[in-house]
């Protein structure tokens, strides 16, 4: 019965945690100019995430080494440093970009402008991370990020034609250029896959101390929660796909993208989305800002983690300091964060493979996995998907440049 | 001692592993480099394991490495600083990780991190999961010489170096080097690892990523076929097959011709075998 | 006795100056995507002409839908979306009007633009303070308004693409 407790509660932690600024642009963006037609990517996007993510939980469990460190272990230091240095500036990118999410969806609540809101999400961001045991910050925020059900459910009370939405699946809309139509593919693919999860999952495993026993629970997150988080992003893009295609209007703020769940569910719905979105993007906030100490630290062997004192782990804790103040910084520029969290996904996506090879190769070594190396369906659909996101990978720059970032 | 003794591929085994403290689990370092001294018969082996910006660097390699060095050495005190030892006999584990007992000295930028930033901050003492003897700083960080006695070198050099057959046509670049553990006694506690052979690779194919150890265990097929395809042509070539002992610098000529020399294939079908 | 520097694999040169060239070709691209490019020629600036008429009636229905269900929605958000529209509407018009139109018969379509752009941005803008008073007065009006704006707008973006 507790185990049954436990492992719902990580599904529901998986669940509420899995969409966060990068998603939520993304899908409301392509939903408002794609229609569904891009759905399969999202599809596309959370197998791959669930793929990789079992691997490196299981990474985790058997062996006790998270990601990064094997990065470095497979590349060698060289070409470790230079994944180290992308991985690093698309984390503090995306923190950036969480910051920003949270500080707007603050605007929307209050209509204080988000600039006079930073400084406060940043200090109590780095708050939590100094202070709050590392399970009860995931529970908490990852519960509280449930609230943007609110999407599912608004986009059953708008009432949309869904033999319109599904007919949109096969059919992208005729006045968007192609170079067009796969460039915001693959600004979708960027936000499932998106590079700090698997860094953050990893080393999440490590810091809960999992087990071999552990498994069962990490695959039901897996399996279960990220799923049900991709349901969501399909909810968010056939929200925008109902209010906003018809008209054709095109969203570029955080507040455009919520009207649909308040033309659908009035006030109440209005406040619980953005409740939602302060939830999801506080929560990323804390999950990418401790990402990046955690790539820095295990790259050059330095104690990490929350499970340890702060002093026992200076370098760590100076790390995520002074990466939340870079991040602050950088949304006071007043620098759009929607076109922030925009330049994260492509980068994100041009620097999957980085990240993703170096876990299927570990996971099938007998090494570090025991009898837990990948079975053939693992193999079989990793390879399928290092080739796709090598593919992604060489066309996403190109892609961005020649479409002026999808305009 | 088992009556194979073990033995290991540095760069795939040692190198880039994690450091962890036996007793406490607390993660110490990264193997930055190894430490090598010739034992009686000119047949290097390892005596410590090398950590810290000073062993990094040289591996790095390039401006970045170079800037790594000169930034650190700009910082210490000492008048010729080396980077952090670990002698080998502490190990007690070579797994997924690095296992070392005994007394680790702590990384000087740790140290001033905490003094200066953390430990002023309230609350620095808090929030963590209490951890047996977790309250015991570790040691400080001390000024590491080299050890006075013989001639020391590094194992990350012999990477990459040009291997020579004994008519002087090229074999290729050492892409690995294997360690057998039945050298000379380390401290009373165990063998040294000690060189026992090189694998060379024949083009710039970079490192063998673990599928050199063959059909064990499935890896995904396409990766594998790819890998095996840039290493085709692969040597392992055994110590007695050199010409003389390692040269710091310079190509390593061989005492075998190319056509004498076992490929890859064979040293992991004999392996599997015995 | 300090070791002499190791001379390592190899560099290959070619990898790691792109790995170098990398960052800057993003940065590049980030920068190459704010800018504001002169108009050619008439066709040209028909098209920036449809471009600039596209995003205005895209903020002008956005407005629209918030104004037609606005009992549904609290007053800080729709504070919060009439200011981002009329903001947006404003840089529209402000970067248009940036461009030097290269005809006589684009002076024509450049007014015939910028009349609405600066018709809708005053439309929001009377909805705004209405909003931050005491709530819209004439919600239907305002429909039906905006309604025409946006349907003007679209058939210069039609003509222009």
């Amino acid at each position: 019965m507790k185990k049954l407790f436990a492992v719902t509660l990580g599904i529901l932690t998986a669940f509420g945690g899995f969409v966060d600024i990068g998603d939520l642009v993304a899908n409301a963006l392509v939903g408002a100019r794609f229609g569904m037609s891009l759905a399969w990517v999202v599809i596309v996007g959370v197998i791959g995430i669930c793929l990789f993510a079992e691997m490196s939980g299981r990474i985790a469990a058997a062996s006790q080494r998270p990601v990064f460190d094997l990065v470095r272990e497979r590349l060698g230091p060289r070409a470790g440093l230079v994944n180290l240095g992308a991985s690093f500036f698309i984390n503090v990118l995306t923190l950036a970009a969480e910051i920003g999410g949270a500080s707007l969806a603050l605007e929307l609540a209050t209509g204080v402008n988000y600039l006079l809101w930073v400084p406060g999400v940043a200090l109590v961001a780095w708050l939590v991370m100094w202070r709050v045991k590392f399970e009860t910050m995931e529970r908490i925020f990852g519960l509280a990020g449930l609230a943007l059900v609110v999407f599912a459910v608004g986009l059953w009370l708008l009432g949309p034609d869904w033999g319109r939405l599904a007919h949109q699946v096969t059919h992208p809309p005729s006045d968007e250029g192609v170079p067009t139509y796969w460039y915001y593919a693959i600004a979708l693919l960027g936000g499932a896959m998106t590079p700090y999860e698997v860094f953050f999952f990893s080393s999440g495993g490590v810091e809960e101390r999992w087990t071999r026993k552990d498994l069962v629970t990490s695959r039901a997150n897996v399996f279960v929660g990220f799923p049900l988080g991709g349901f969501l992003s399909l909810a968010i893009a056939g929200c925008a796909a109902t209010v906003f295609l018809p008209v054709h209007a095109q969203v570029d703020t955080l507040g455009q993208m919520v009207l649909p769940v308040g033309l659908g569910l009035g006030q109440v719905g209005l406040a619980l989305v953005i409740f939602g979105i302060f939830a999801a993007t506080f929560g990323a906030t804390l999950e990418t800002a401790l990402s990046s100490g955690y790539t820095l630290s295990q790259y050059f062997g330095w104690q990490w983690g929350k499970y340890v004192r702060p002093r026992q782990a200076s370098r760590f804790h100076a790390v995520v300091l002074v990466v939340t103040i870079v991040a602050a910084a950088l949304v006071l520029t007043t620098v759009d964060p929607i076109k922030v969290t925009e330049y994260s996904l492509v980068f994100s996506a041009a620097a999957l493979p980085l990240t993703y090879l170096p876990v299927l190769m570990i996971s099938n070594d007998p090494d570090y996995m025991g009898d837990q190396v990948n079975g053939r369906f693992s193999n079989a659909l990793g390879t399928v998907y290092m080739v796709l996101l090598v593919v992604v990978a060489v066309a996403a720059i190109p892609l961005m440049l020649a479409t002026k970032a999808g305009q | 001692m088992s009556q194979k003794a073990r033995t290991l591929h540095a760069q795939l085994h040692l190198l880039d592993r994690q450091v962890v403290h036996a007793g406490d689990g607390r993660l110490v370092c990264k193997v930055d480099d190894v430490e090598l001294a010739a034992g009686e018969d000119g047949r290097p082996y390892a005596t410590a394991i090398l950590s810290g910006p000073l062993a990094l660097g040289p591996r790095i390699g390039g401006v970045a490495g170079r800037l790594i060095v000169a930034t650190t050495e700009l910082f210490r005190p000492e008048e010729r600083p080396a980077p952090q030892r670990i002698p080998m006999a502490l190990v007690s584990e070579i797994g997924s990780a690095v296992q070392v007992s005994g007394d680790p000295p702590e990384a000087a930028l740790e140290r001033w991190v905490r003094e200066h930033l953390i430990a002023p901050i309230p609350g620095s003492d808090g929030g963590g999961e209490a951890q047996d003897g977790g309250d015991e700083e570790p040691p400080a960080p001390r000024p590491s010489a080299e050890p006075e006695d013989g001639n020391r070198t590094r194992l990350a050099p012999l990477l990459g170096r040009r291997v020579l057959d004994a008519d002087g046509a090229p074999v290729g670049q050492v892409a690995d080097v294997q360690l057998t553990q039945d050298g000379p006694l380390l401290e009373g506690v165990q063998n040294a690892f000690q060189v026992s052979g090189l694998i060379v690779v024949p083009r710039h194919t970079g490192q063998l990523f673990g599928y050199e150890r063959g059909p064990g265990g499935q890896a995904p097929a396409l990766v594998k076929t790819i890998i095996r395809r840039l290493h085709r042509g692969s040597r392992y070539v055994a110590w007695p097959q050199l010409a003389s002992p390692l040269p710091d610098t310079g190509p390593i000529r061989l005492s075998a011709r190319l056509a004498e020399l076992s490929s890859l294939a064979e040293l992991y079908e004999r392996d599997t075998a015995g | 006795m300090r070791p002499p520097a190791p001379p390592g694999p190899v560099p290959r040169p070619g990898r790691r100056r792109l790995a170098r060239a990398l960052p800057q070709a993003a940065l590049l691209a980030v920068l190459a995507t704010g800018c504001v490019s002169p108009a050619w020629d008439d066709h040209d600036y028909g098209l920036k002409a449809g471009a600039t008429a596209q995003a205005a009636a895209s903020s002008v229905e956005l407005v629209r839908l918030a104004v037609r269900d606005h009992d549904r929605l609290t007053t800080p958000y729709l504070k919060t979306v009439l200011t981002e529209a009329s903001g947006d509407l404003g840089s529209v018009n402000d970067q248009f009007g940036g461009v030097q139109p290269p005809s006589d018969a684009a002076d024509r379509l450049r007014t015939q633009v910028t009349d609405l752009t600066s018709q809708a941005e005053e439309e929001v803008q009377g909805l705004l303070i209405e909003v931050r008073r005491d709530g819209l007065r004439d919600p239907r009006g305002a429909d039906r308004r905006l309604g025409e704006l946006a349907g003007r707008l679209r058939e210069i973006e039609e003509a222009h693409r």
